[in-house]
């Protein structure tokens, strides 16, 4: 547990660091990557529900200090996000390789069409578009792909909480 | 029965967590921009600056390597191109002369004041949205060179958006095609006014109030009308009209504008210290 709780602090800086710098260059048809959502949904998938939406919260919470959207617009999506993908696939301990790539590809691409049907409510102007399509596109290709890397970050970062879930459970 | 109750913990964590996302939201959304929230965020992206720059050191030359590499022919064809345009521009600036002396008389024949005479902070672009809702850049310049909220922020070809965050280190640029961005413009030919509105990532921007009855032409160039109120100086160039129809029972033309300043390769921008006027409502 100890061990945990300097390991996933890191891993949200590392990805914060990797979102706000060197995909700041990586643009498809005026699209990037969003690996902030990336964490929600890959922490859902190694470590289920629970951690999911907590890691889902913290990285958007994280994220939303850069934006110029409401402050916890990226921490509610995330949060939801990352505890549907737990609940779909925390169960499954010894699936495929491809299921997860799967996962993360449509859980991406819904996540983002949460985010833009959520800051609309909030009432954030013009995110529903059918641009929006493209960037869900995009966010879903590009998450799915470096999926299975991140995989194993979080299941590096989570290993002590997930043999003390599975002690207590 | 233990999986049932797991169940429920697990939800229980949930709506625990939706509610204080809700809440954050709320309570931003009232402070209206001010407030907790807007000093939290102003420490994170200082704290964040340094970090930025270093990783810009690193990435910034891989990035170019990388780009030479896969580029090359593409960059040997701009370089022929811009000698080309280049020798264009060296014959036309004999003349543009003469035109400029005219727009000047034309400025002040309109009694547009073109913003010449307002100060400006140089700075540089070092980042763009980490979102893909939110088009916005950052600029290398803040609080202390004078940088507020609200004010204008142009390139030598013309506007480019307006300061929306401001911290110590870094200020947040709205770029003139995010949803949210709203502007004043004064057509060049015909003199009339109307309101231009962001409308995404490379789309043009439509322009709103055109009457009817006015004559606009493709490539005319609309600039900022500074209207009383309004939160731009005059004169600032926008855009030019790439189309202009008139749609039969409508009360409004159908206008829409290409941005002038080539938004996708900021570099170099400069903020104007301007603000509107204090008695405007």
């Amino acid at each position: 547990m100890n061990n945990a709780r300097a390991k996933v602090p890191l891993i949200l800086l590392t990805f914060l660091v990797v979102e706000l710098t060197v995909l700041d260059h990586l643009r498809v048809f005026g699209a990037g990557p969003d690996v902030m959502l990336l964490l929600a949904v890959v922490a859902g998938i190694v470590g289920g529900p629970r951690v999911g939406a907590l890691f889902g919260f913290a990285a958007g919470i994280v994220l939303d200090l850069f934006l110029e959207t409401p402050m916890g617009l990226s921490a509610l999506v995330f949060c939801i996000v990352g505890y549907a993908v737990g609940n779909i696939q925390g169960g499954v301990l010894r699936a495929a390789w491809w299921i997860p790539v799967v996962t993360t590809f449509v859980a991406s691409v819904a996540g983002v069409l949460l985010y833009a049907l959520t800051a609309t409510v909030v009432g954030q102007p013009g995110l529903v578009t059918p641009h929006l399509f493209v960037v869900a596109a995009v966010v879903g290709v590009f998450n799915a792909v470096v999926s299975p890397f991140a995989l194993r970050l979080v299941r590096w970062a989570i290993a002590d909480i997930e043999r003390a879930e599975r002690a207590y459970a | 029965m233990a999986v049932y109750r797991r169940g429920t913990r697990h939800r229980f964590l949930l709506v625990l967590l939706v509610l204080s996302s809700i809440t954050v939201i709320t309570v931003d959304v009232r402070g209206g921009g001010g407030g907790a929230m807007e000093s939290v965020r102003r420490a994170a992206r200082d704290a964040f600056a340094p970090v930025q720059s270093a990783a810009d050191e690193v990435i910034n030359p891989v990035g170019d390597f990388f780009g030479g590499l896969f580029r090359y022919g593409h960059i040997k064809a701009e370089n022929a191109r811009l000698r080309r345009q280049l020798a264009d521009a060296r014959g036309k600036a004999n003349g543009a002369s003469s035109a400029e002396r005219e727009r000047d008389e034309l400025l002040a024949l309109q009694k547009l004041t073109f913003a010449g005479d307002v100060p400006t902070v140089a700075a540089r672009v070092v980042a763009t949205s980490p979102s893909n809702f939110q088009l916005t850049v950052e600029i290398d310049k803040g609080l202390p060179t004078g940088i507020e909220k609200g004010m204008p922020v142009v390139t030598g070809a013309g506007l480019v958006g307006r300061v929306i965050a401001v911290s110590q280190e870094r200020a947040t640029v709205l770029l003139i095609t995010d949803p949210a961005f709203n502007v004043g413009i004064r057509l060049s030919g015909s003199g009339d006014v109307g309101v231009a509105r962001g409308n995404g990532v490379r789309q043009p921007l439509p322009v709103d109030l055109v009457d009817v009855g006015t004559k606009v032409t493709g490539g005319e160039v609309v600039v900022t009308s500074g209207l009383q109120g309004s939160v731009f100086p005059a004169g600032i160039p926008v855009g030019k009209v790439r189309s202009a129809k008139v749609q039969p029972g409508r009360l409004q033309q159908e206008v829409s504008i290409d941005p002038l300043v080539d938004l996708s390769r900021l570099d170099f921008i400069k903020v104007l210290l301007w603000q509107p006027k204090a008695d405007t409502p």
